[in-house]
């Protein structure tokens, strides 16, 4: 199993395959929304932490954008306690459903 | 032509909004973000529905979400070398102007 994976991660280094190119789901955020739809989902909801302003509109976003985002939360490049702690958890796949979900158009 | 019963008033409630100026306040103009936004669109797109993923849409974007994205690229407390370049001359007003700008362009939505 693991050397599968080895041969795999070789194969798409040697094709000049980026890594995070994962291919989104968005069937499959569906399964993994639970910790979005609370702040994300709900009109006009404002974070009251670290500052009060509304939570950004997620809908329609490029999806690329979306995982950006998602990767820079975790590495923590991008600040916002609440998102680091939940991107913290989120693996490459995770992150490219999710992106997939809120990405579509309306 | 009818006027206001109370200038001195209105005049005091005025100077009181300006010094007290609640900065997390946007309420910008969106025709004065319009004539501000020209830089923006290179990468954002006209009315912020950006054609390339390299940067994101802010069209119908919450307006309060933009101008605090702004503040927080100004202030440091978010880091983009593009955006940081691009704040360091914008004042409060211009950036309240460019989030009522943006906000008021159809573009995302509060997906559930």
């Amino acid at each position: 199993m693991q050397a599968r994976h080895l041969l795999l991660g070789a194969a798409m280094l040697a094709a000049g395959v980026p890594a995070l190119a994962v291919e989104g789901d968005a069937a499959a955020a569906k399964a993994k929304l639970s910790m979005c739809i609370g702040c994300h989902g709900i009109e006009g909801y404002r974070t009251s932490y670290p500052a009060v302003y509304p939570v950004p509109k997620l809908g329609g976003q490029h999806p690329q954008y979306i995982v950006r985002a998602l990767e820079a939360y975790k590495a923590g490049e991008r600040s916002h306690p609440t998102m680091q702690g939940i991107a913290a958890g989120l693996s490459a796949q995770d992150m490219a459903d999710l992106a997939a979900y809120y990405g579509a158009a309306q | 032509m009818k006027m206001p019963p109370r200038p001195a008033l209105g005049a005091v409630a005025i100077l009181l909004a300006a010094v007290l100026g609640a900065p997390a306040q946007a309420g910008g103009d969106p025709q004065r973000g319009k004539e501000k936004a020209a830089v923006c669109a290179a990468c954002h797109g006209e009315d912020g529905n950006s054609p390339t993923p390299e940067f994101p849409r802010i069209g119908g974007q919450h307006e309060d979400y933009l101008f605090q994205a702004l503040q927080d690229y100004k202030q440091g407390r978010r880091k983009d070398p593009i955006m940081a370049a691009q704040v360091e001359a914008l004042s409060n007003e211009d950036m309240a102007d460019l989030a009522a700008w943006y906000a008021r362009q159809k573009g995302l939505y509060v997906k559930r």
